[in-house]
């Protein structure tokens, strides 16, 4: 891809900047206290994984590849999608291991990622943080996003991940029907969220087109069923009368209010709003079995940018969201699916390997035009 | 010109001409004696022509004023000479020094002129001393000319006031000090007392005067008013579409205008048709002496008070009948209609028990003017 | 016979005669042969209006680079959807926002309406709500299980209310938070106007009501115009109404493309169709408003004019106030102040708020600042210096306005990441790309402040002796503080409003006040959005509410920028 194409152009002058400014690092580690030890111990942890890697031509081109050049100038340029307080503490907390000092610039995923393209090759960020896969599948489609070492891939299901090896999963949600435990059993729930339109639900299921999460699941229908079957099927589901919301939390909110039985939303924001009212919700989760496009998992992703000078850092970085520790932050405290082995999600949630996902490719949910068309056209949005 | 030669050769009933007017033109003047001296002014705005060659002089220590109607580009005159407006063509000198012609254009702020506007432009935000020092460097003697001048017009004692303080008569000599304060080489007054009502506008011109005249100023006032003019000016140039038309003191203008326009404009004129046979003029009054000769189609030029009224009784034969009498105190104004066919306005003394129905006989006092012909209705009357 | 307060003149025709018109009036041609303005006033003017202009050259760089398939953008059916409901959008808010603006002005000028000073400053609070703040609160109260329906739920058994999504939301959101921009205008004018033509028209035998409408609301159409211009403006350039209350035009076309697609250049086509709207309007306005003298300015002493009674009527007259301060500013605020209640979780630190509060006030501050200064050079242009140069160098500081807020972020980190690297992510080049977006505020306000200083003033400096430049400085600038004020005024509470440029090209860890209530609202926590959004409000609110107590002593002065201000 034309990505690493670009990366493999670096390696030599990127190595000699960074050893002249390893240097300066070190004085700065002597001073720094606790963040050095981090650094340290970050190194330490590259350097007991690196040797173990396939060496690829990207990967060998990559500064990581060597921990001596781990640590370079000043601050971690970081672009992130998610918002502050979802991603902000697992920043802090990988700052505090690695010694990284990073800097945020929060924003909108999509907005982002057009003033990447914007910046061109003097874009200061080098660590992007991706609220959906497709803005993620956008940038490395322009061929500005470097190339990560392959033992770093590794470490997710590669259902999770960039197939050009360019980007990676950090945590999944998967997409789910909210159910009022008081008014439905499980054997009440449909099987596909194709059911959805029978009359016997109308209006009673609640949805947020505005909301990207179900639009990426629009667009992952359209991949799956086509784009005719999809249209019908928002045309039925309009046609039952579905009750309109502005983002998942209201829609769980409603559903555990009884307000309707059901809605279409992320998985973890029973959790998350269990934990905000401090008590336990007469609500459940329900994935659809069998593939079912209604329980596609979709990913926040990050990737390092192919322009960027701090390429180390921001390996270090993302390195240290798949380790065990930040992986249990994402499963304990945001709810969202540990992408890394051998992390359990959160013990209420149905394992990963569990739920049947449709099979496609994450980074081809950067269709979201034709979604946003779709939806327009249809009278959804 | 015809109307030239029509000219009266020898004063008629004219009063003692002051001293300097007999003087041919400003340009047979010492040079030293002229203060403002324009040649062949221009200027367009456009596609009209506003000021089409006026040659103009202020002799040094008096009083000129530039009488028209509106329109007739005047102001633009004056503000071609205080350096508001840019030159089309022409010459302007002031002080014997050239500040506007070909190739030079000094800008207001180097031509050493003052400048009385219509809305007499006080600074609103400026006390009426610091409004009077606007003009003078800062130097100490600034507050002695400052006072000196606020003495001369009277208004030591508003020095702190803000203009909007004042009454319009206040303003109008706080406009003045200001003007006069950096003691420039002419003062320019546009319209200076159409502002002000008309019982404080006689006061106010009276104390204008002799402000000028006690500060020795050179003056050129810009004027619609011939009362105004006549009464304030030492010379009176009459501008008519864009073109200076008579030069003259105020007696010589009101008793010898160049032609009807000029007859009209400054008083109170009537045209009656007649004959000219050299020095003779047959009119339906009779023959009448003519000032100066002519030959041919004339309107003999009647101001109402050279006309005389004999009541019947006394005088015979009777020409005309009173049809309508207006008293005003110090005068009185008769309409009489000529048998003849015409009608006629004299203007007589306060007493005189002529009445209307009366019958009276018309003649006129001393030699007339008359103009040839107007081959149509001028609307000067 | 518009033009009060100036007697028709003897003077001469075509000089600067009469009083009132204070230079409006005459042709343009009157300037032309005069000397050419200063280098400083020409050059930085020229170099304000080349960085205004960046944007729209970055646009059509990037629009150029999608070739044909511009063409099929431009041309699919949507586009024409988009368009025509745009055009609704806009011609609907800025016909109800006239409609409340109006009779409001009117009211808190020439009646006995009780607490007039009161309404009239009220009646201009409703600007210092973010329109996004502003569309959540009213999604709060009157959506689907909103408060409103709640509480009518239990009682009455209403279940559902008509939905508040689509046209009717974003309708009623964007008029009550921008009819003060008519509400200003109208009622600037109103207090120019000389009252002696009302009461002409009493003395001829008619009432108030056909006064008004005869003789008053005719006057008042250049300020009705303006005012609506600047509603109808804000309307096609807002983002976060539209969005919130999902109806389907430009902006949000434009910020779809960006979103859905990553295409830069179709978003960039869009966009410039945005900015040809926004010339029709400009243009439509200009036609409207005719070839009107401006009127009387304060230049004499406005006569205090006597109150019209408005006996029995003054208590609908309260009921109208009443409900436009309860629908445009006490609901937002009740919302805001319930969510606040049942934020239990303790939400960001003092920390935090402080630095977005000093953070905020610094950017707002320093715009304020940068804006009245860069605006000076082109008011004065279009202002001392007519001609056509002059006037189009004055209407392309309008471009900024129209164009979304993304399209002109985008345009400076192109730009800036680019070209003036040093600069990028600076508080420097952000406060560049707040001028570019909010300077039309500030020229327009300096531009009427101007206009009502008369040219007089400076000839007459310029006899006794101050150069060009030097009567400016001396006689104009002081004189126009106010309406720099003004200005300055209004691009600070626009700029503490201001979300997208804030968000791209700060400085890295720049948290402001609104980026704080975008942060809390994308987490889904409006209870954390409440205290930034509260205190956002309050800040912006200051110098209105100031403005307005100092211009107290004349109620005739009206408190802020008027938005005359805005185009004239």
């Amino acid at each position: 891809m034309s990505g690493a194409g670009r990366h493999e152009n670096r390696p030599t002058s990127s190595a000699a900047r960074t050893d002249g400014l390893t240097r300066r690092t070190l004085v700065r580690r002597a001073t720094a206290g606790s963040a050095g030890v981090g650094l340290a111990l970050a190194a330490g942890r590259l350097a007991a994984q690196t040797p173990e890697a396939t060496p690829s031509p990207a990967t060998d081109a990559s500064p990581a590849a060597s921990p001596a050049m781990l640590g370079a100038s000043g601050e971690l340029v970081t672009y992130s999608g998610r918002n502050e307080e979802l991603i902000g503490p697992a920043i802090e907390m990988c700052q505090q291991t690695t010694g990284v000092t990073a800097e945020v610039r929060y924003g909108q995923t999509a907005e982002l990622a057009a003033t990447i393209l914007e910046e061109g090759d003097n874009s200061p960020a080098s660590l992007y943080i991706a609220q959906d896969a497709g803005a993620l599948g956008q940038l490395a489609q322009e061929g500005r996003l470097a190339a990560l070492p392959d033992d770093l891939l590794d470490r997710v299901d590669e259902r999770f991940r960039s197939p050009d090896g360019v980007w990676i999963g950090v945590a999944g949600r998967a997409r789910v029907l909210v159910y009022n435990t008081e008014l439905l059993q499980s054997s009440d729930l449909p099987q596909s969220v194709l059911d959805l339109t029978d009359p016997s639900w109308a209006g009673r299921v609640g949805w947020a087109p505005e909301n990207g999460s179900f639009q990426s699941f629009i667009t992952a229908m359209r991949q799956v069923s086509g784009e005719d079957e999809t249209r019908a099927w928002l045309e039925e589901m309009l046609a039952n009368e579905p009750v309109v919301f502005e983002g998942n939390g209201p829609i769980v909110r409603a559903v555990a209010a009884g307000e309707i039985p059901v809605g279409l939303v992320n998985h973890y924001y029973k959790y998350e709003i269990q934990a905000e009212e401090g008590r336990e919700l007469p609500v459940e989760n329900h994935f659809f079995p069998n593939g079912d496009v209604g329980s596609l998992v979709n990913v926040a992703g990050a990737a390092i940018l192919a322009d960027s000078p701090d390429q180390e850092q921001a390996l270090a970085m993302i390195d240290c969201f798949l380790t065990a520790d930040l992986q249990r932050y994402f499963a304990e405290t945001t709810f969202e699916y540990p992408l890394l082995d051998g992390v359990p999600p959160a013990a209420e949630l149905l394992p990963l390997d569990e739920i049947a996902s449709p099979d496609l490719d994450l980074s081809n949910l950067a269709d979201l035009q034709g979604t946003l068309e779709l939806l327009t056209e249809v009278g959804a949005l | 010109m015809i109307a030239e030669s029509l000219a009266p050769t020898e004063p008629t009933d004219v009063a003692a001409a002051p001293p300097g007017a007999h003087l041919p033109d400003g340009k047979d003047h010492p040079f030293q004696d002229i203060a403002v001296r324009c040649v062949g002014l221009e200027k367009r705005f456009g596609p009209i022509e506003v000021v089409r060659g006026v040659d103009l002089d202020a002799e040094r220590g008096r009083l000129l004023a530039l009488l028209g109607p509106s329109g007739c580009g005047k102001t633009t005159t004056l503000r071609l000479m205080a350096g508001l407006e840019t030159l089309d063509a022409g010459t302007v000198e002031i002080a014997g020094r050239l500040v506007a012609g070909p190739g030079r254009d000094e800008p207001p702020e180097r031509r050493r002129v003052g400048m009385v506007f219509q809305d007499y432009a006080l600074f609103p935000h400026l006390s009426v001393a610091r409004n009077v020092a606007f003009g003078l460097a800062r130097r100490h003697e600034t507050k002695r000319r400052m006072r000196e001048v606020l003495d001369l017009v009277g208004l030591a004692d508003f020095a702190e006031r803000m203009p909007h303080e004042l009454s319009g008569g206040q303003q109008q000599r706080v406009a003045l000090a200001r003007a006069l304060a950096p003691n420039p080489a002419v003062v320019l007054l546009d319209e200076p007392f159409s502002n002000l009502d008309p019982e404080l506008r006689l006061t106010v011109r009276r104390e204008v005067r002799q402000i000028l005249a006690d500060a020795g100023a050179t003056a050129i006032l810009v004027t619609h008013d011939q009362e105004e003019a006549l009464s304030l000016a030492d010379r009176i140039a009459v501008m008519w579409d864009g073109r200076i038309i008579q030069t003259a003191n105020p007696e010589e203008l009101y008793h010898r205008p160049v032609d009807r326009r000029v007859a009209a404009f400054v008083g109170d004129a009537q045209f009656l048709p007649g004959e000219a046979r050299g020095r003779r003029v047959d009119t339906v009054l009779g023959p009448l002496p003519l000032a100066g000769q002519a030959e041919g189609a004339v309107d003999v030029l009647l101001r109402p008070e050279t006309i005389r009224l004999a009541l019947a009784p006394e005088a015979d034969p009777t020409n005309a009948q009173v049809t309508n009498r207006e008293f005003f105190g110090h005068h009185q104004s008769l309409t009489v209609q000529l048998d003849a066919g015409g009608a006629l306005r004299a203007r007589l003394g306060s007493y005189g028990g002529i009445r209307r129905g009366d019958r009276v006989q018309v003649s006129v006092r001393g030699a007339v003017l008359a103009f040839p012909r107007a081959t149509q209705p001028d609307n000067s009357a | 016979m518009a033009t009060t307060g100036s007697q028709p003149s003897p003077t001469d025709l075509l000089p600067l005669s009469g009083r009132g018109t204070l230079g409006v009036g005459f042709p343009a041609r009157w300037r032309r042969g005069r000397r050419l303005p200063p280098f400083v006033i020409w050059a930085p003017a020229l170099i304000v209006v080349l960085l205004m202009a960046m944007p729209l050259v970055y646009l059509v760089l990037r629009a150029s680079e999608a070739g044909s398939d511009v063409w099929r953008l431009v041309f699919r059916e949507r586009t024409a959807t988009v368009f025509r409901n745009t055009a609704w959008l806009a011609a609907t808010v800025a016909t109800a926002s006239a409609i409340i603006a109006v009779p409001l002005a009117w009211l808190t000028t020439r009646t006995d309406l009780p607490l007039r000073r009161f309404w009239a400053t009220v009646a201009t609070l409703p600007l210092v709500i973010p329109s996004y703040v502003g569309a959540l609160t009213i999604i709060a109260a009157l959506g689907p299980r909103g408060l409103v329906q709640e509480s009518l739920a239990g009682p009455l058994g209403i279940e559902r209310l008509p939905s508040i999504y689509g046209f009717p939301g974003a309708w009623l959101t964007l008029t009550l938070f921008t009819f003060p921009y008519v509400f200003l205008s109208v009622r600037t004018a109103l207090v120019g106007l000389d009252p002696a033509l009302e009461e002409a028209s009493r003395c001829l035998g008619r009432g108030s009501w056909r006064t008004f409408f005869g003789c008053v609301l005719p006057q008042l159409r250049p300020a009705i115009a303006t005012g609506a211009l600047l509603s109808a403006l804000y309307t096609i350039s807002d983002f976060g109404v539209v969005t919130l209350l999902r109806y389907d035009v430009f902006t949000r076309a434009v910020y779809v493309q960006y979103r859905s697609s990553f295409d830069r250049s179709l978003a960039a086509a869009l966009a410039l169709l945005l900015v040809l709207f926004a010339i029709v309007l400009l243009l439509a306005e200009a036609a409207i408003r005719g070839r009107s003298v401006y009127h009387r300015s304060g230049a004499g002493t406005a006569r205090r004019q006597r109150a019209i009674h408005l006996g029995r009527w003054r208590w609908p007259a309260l009921a109208f106030c009443g409900a436009v301060l309860a629908l445009s500013l006490l609901l937002p605020l009740a919302v805001l102040l319930y969510w606040l209640a049942r934020g239990l979780s303790g939400g960001a630190g003092a920390d935090r708020l402080w630095s977005s509060i000093s953070h905020s006030i610094t950017a707002g501050g320093l715009a304020a600042l940068a804006a009245a200064i860069a605006a000076l050079p082109v008011a004065v242009l279009a202002v001392r210096f007519r001609g056509r140069l002059s006037a189009a160098m004055e209407r392309a500081t309008y471009l900024g306005y129209a164009l979304p807020g993304i399209v002109i972020a985008l345009a400076f980190v192109f730009v800036g990441a680019n070209y003036l690297t040093p600069l990028y992510q600076t508080l420097g080049l952000l406060i560049v790309a707040y001028v570019v977006r909010f300077l039309p505020q500030a020229v327009g306000a300096e531009r009427l402040s101007l206009l009502q200083v008369s040219p007089r003033l400076e000839e007459a400096a310029r006899t006794l002796g101050r150069s060009s430049l030097g009567a400016i400085v001396a006689v104009t600038l002081p004189l126009a503080r106010p309406g720099m004020l003004a200005g300055a005024a209004l691009v600070f509470l626009t700029v503490m409003k201001e979300l997208p440029i804030t968000l791209l090209l700060s400085p890295i860890g720049f948290d402001t006040l609104a980026t704080d209530i975008w942060s809390a609202t994308g987490s889904g926590s409006f209870a954390e959005a409440a205290v930034p959004a509260l205190t956002l409000i309050a800040i912006s609110a200051l110098p209105t509410v100031l403005a307005s107590v100092r211009g107290g002593r004349s109620i005739d002065r009206p408190a802020l920028p008027s938005a005359p201000a805005m185009r004239q």
